[in-house]
């Protein structure tokens, strides 16, 4: 008889998801499934609102990510306008995206995921967690929170808010850098490098023991997308989409992200909330590709500042194919990509550290609308972010579609716990750190669940093994 | 073991509001420290806040004492004014924690967990709403008048 294990919730990630391993008679994994449980509902109840409020709304979509969503929607807002926005407006919500990518990341690596390949994917549970990490290593444990605080700073000293800025804005930004708070920020750029820089090479040290890791978590061929400038730079808020291949052959580029329906098609699942976006020219599921630090990495030829530029090289030299010229395919080394665009960001702020345009006060476009279809595209730090609007000729929205990046990642992450779950599952006798792991897989790419479902309290891990009949075989909860 | 590097001083008295301001009486903490703030007291900071996130723990450990304030579904229905003392607990979410779990790790992490004391004011409507129930407003001025008090008592004025 065939059996089901559900590890319900997932934990360690942003919101509420659930993993099914599917066994079949023999007790070997046949399938996963990552699955989102609950439902938001933001595309509908938007329907009727003006396009100006969007950027507040939807960044409430989500606590991690609400920097991601408010340009996304002023970057809609802008198409709607037709309007190109004054240049010093593009670099201050550039430095806001900067100052997310570091927060976002510094809780994704620091916070969620290196207890486990830290501390070791073996340690109990109890202490498998940040508290853990402060026991093991106060310093690292301190430093990714300042990190992490240093990123919401620059959020802060640009929208009064750490979370859920009022400031961008179709057209613009409603207020530039002051002079106080550009040297506030600049203070903690030595901390910052410091701290980036230790991560990075305590990283690849514990490279050397994860092996295993390396190449069964989530390591497939499949297709990679972000945006890149014009040649072929690193982005994260404007140029034009990229899709490359595992064998790191580009196979589309410079793609108008206004047009991303043709050649996004979006799937959806009955067993999840989360849709399922795949390439359209290779069609439902062989066009599957991965968004994120990763992909970006992949799709990019260089990251456009020196001390990011030299991490990258090492990056790529881990790609497969000849010559080490393919595409970086293990999941696992989404952590190693983050942590290079966490120093690819501190050179960015710093760079900007110097630019008086960011003080100027020219900065919004007016206008009324222009155009019914408006689509915003920028980099969250999970992946890139679609947000497109149809409105009317009062600018009230008719229809919205959201792309987020986690569902872009939807395909992968089924493929990764399946991957993973093949290596370590066998038969009804599951030990926890087992199921850790088949966890961590779906940790690898940061998916921010909250962009598509909410969870409050605690997240107790429940499993169940269920047989073909529905029947529960065996349930085990960890609180 | 690794050296815990204090970090320097910076307030008397820091009173950090959290709480959802688009979730009805939720917002109530954060509408208490703005009250608190405009009061400009002689060192005393406030910080408003959507909810305990981990990093607070650095301001947290630069105070000398600490006054959260937070709305409460399940307590008496009046100003409750309790002492706290850091959680020996190692659960902590993603992003939100409990402000016994942000002194543990304000004393953990960054060598300094202050006094602290958890401010409550009753709450009965957490629906989406930027408007309190009249249970909170009746209670609003109350909580406002116990920390100015404490802040006085306490302060170095």
């Amino acid at each position: 008889m065939s059996k089901r294990i559900v590890i319900d919730p997932v934990t360690r990630i942003e919101g509420h998801g659930k993993i099914s391993i599917f066994l079949d008679e023999a007790g070997n994994v046949s399938d996963a499934e990552f699955h989102v449980v609950e439902f938001r509902g933001f595309e509908k109840f938007c329907e009727g609102r003006p396009y100006t409020e969007m950027p507040g709304i939807t960044q409430r979509i989500c606590g991690i990510c609400p920097v991601s969503h408010t340009l996304a929607s002023a970057k809609a807002g802008d198409a709607l306008m037709a309007v190109n926005i004054p240049p010093a407006a593009d670099k201050l919500r550039r430095l806001l995206n900067l100052g997310q990518f570091i927060q976002s990341h510094a809780l994704s690596f620091f916070h969620l995921s290196a207890p486990d390949f830290l501390l070791g994917w073996d340690t109990p549970q109890p202490q498998r967690n940040v508290f853990g990490l402060i026991a093991s290593n106060k310093d690292l444990a301190r430093a990714g929170i300042r990190l992490r605080q240093f990123g919401q700073e620059i959020i802060e000293t640009l929208g009064e808010k750490k979370i859920h800025p009022a400031w961008a804005v179709p057209g613009g930004v409603r207020s530039a850098l002051t002079a106080a708070g550009r040297d506030k920020i600049r203070a903690w750029l030595p901390e910052a490098y410091a701290t980036t820089e230790t991560a990075l090479a305590l990283f690849k040290k514990t490279l050397e023991k994860h092996h295993r890791e390396l190449q069964i978590f989530g390591n497939f061929p499949s297709l990679f997308m972000g945006l890149v400038a014009e040649d072929g730079t690193w982005e994260h808020h404007g140029g034009k989409l990229r899709f490359s291949d595992s064998s790191g052959s580009v196979i589309a580029d410079q793609l108008d992200a206004q047009k991303y329906f043709e050649f996004i098609g979006e799937s959806v699942q009955p067993s999840s909330y989360l849709k399922a976006p795949y390439y359209k020219p290779l069609g439902f599921p062989d066009g599957m590709y991965r968004v994120g630090p990763l992909a970006r990495l992949n799709v990019c030829e260089q990251m456009g500042v020196p001390k990011a530029d030299a991490e990258l090289k090492k990056f790529k030299n881990m790609g497969h194919g000849k010559a080490g010229h393919g595409a970086v395919t293990s999941s696992f080394l989404y952590h190693y990509a983050r942590l290079i665009e966490i120093l690819a960001c501190v050179e960015y702020v710093e760079r900007y550290m110097d630019d008086p345009e960011l003080l100027g006060d020219d900065l919004r476009a007016d206008a009324g609308i222009n155009q019914l279809r408006g689509v915003g595209v920028s980099e969250a730090p999970r992946g890139t972010l679609f947000h497109d609007y149809t409105v009317d000729h009062d600018g009230l929205l008719q229809k919205v579609n959201l792309i987020v990046a986690t569902g872009q990642n939807n395909l992968a992450m089924n493929r990764t716990v399946a991957q993973i779950a093949r290596h370590y599952i066998r038969g009804n006798e599951i030990p926890e750190p087992m199921l850790n792991r088949v966890e961590h897989g779906i940790r690898c790419y940061d998916p921010c669940l909250s962009c598509s479902t909410h969870a409050v309290g605690q997240m107790p891990l429940q499993v169940q093994l269920i047989g073909q009949g529905g029947a529960v075989l065996r349930s085990i909860v960890r609180g | 073991m690794n050296e815990i590097k204090q970090s320097p001083r910076q307030d008397d008295v820091l009173v950090i509001g959290y709480g959802n301001t688009l979730r009805g009486d939720d917002g109530v903490g954060p509408r208490v420290a703005e009250a608190v703030g405009r009061m400009r007291l002689p060192h005393v900071r406030t910080l408003i806040c959507p909810l305990l996130t981990p990093e607070l723990a650095d301001p947290i450990s630069r105070a000398d004492r600490v006054v959260f304030v937070d709305a409460a579904v399940d307590a008496p229905k009046d100003v409750q004014w309790r002492e706290l003392k850091p959680n020996d607990t190692s659960q902590i979410m993603a992003h939100a924690a409990d402000p016994r779990t942000m002194l543990a790790l304000a004393r953990d992490v960054f060598g300094h967990a202050p006094e602290a004391w958890w401010l409550t004011i009753p709450a009965t409507d957490l629906g989406f709403s930027e408007e309190f129930s009249p249970t909170v407003w009746e209670h609003l001025d109350v909580a406002v008048r116990k920390i100015q008090d404490f802040c006085v008592k306490t302060g170095r004025n």
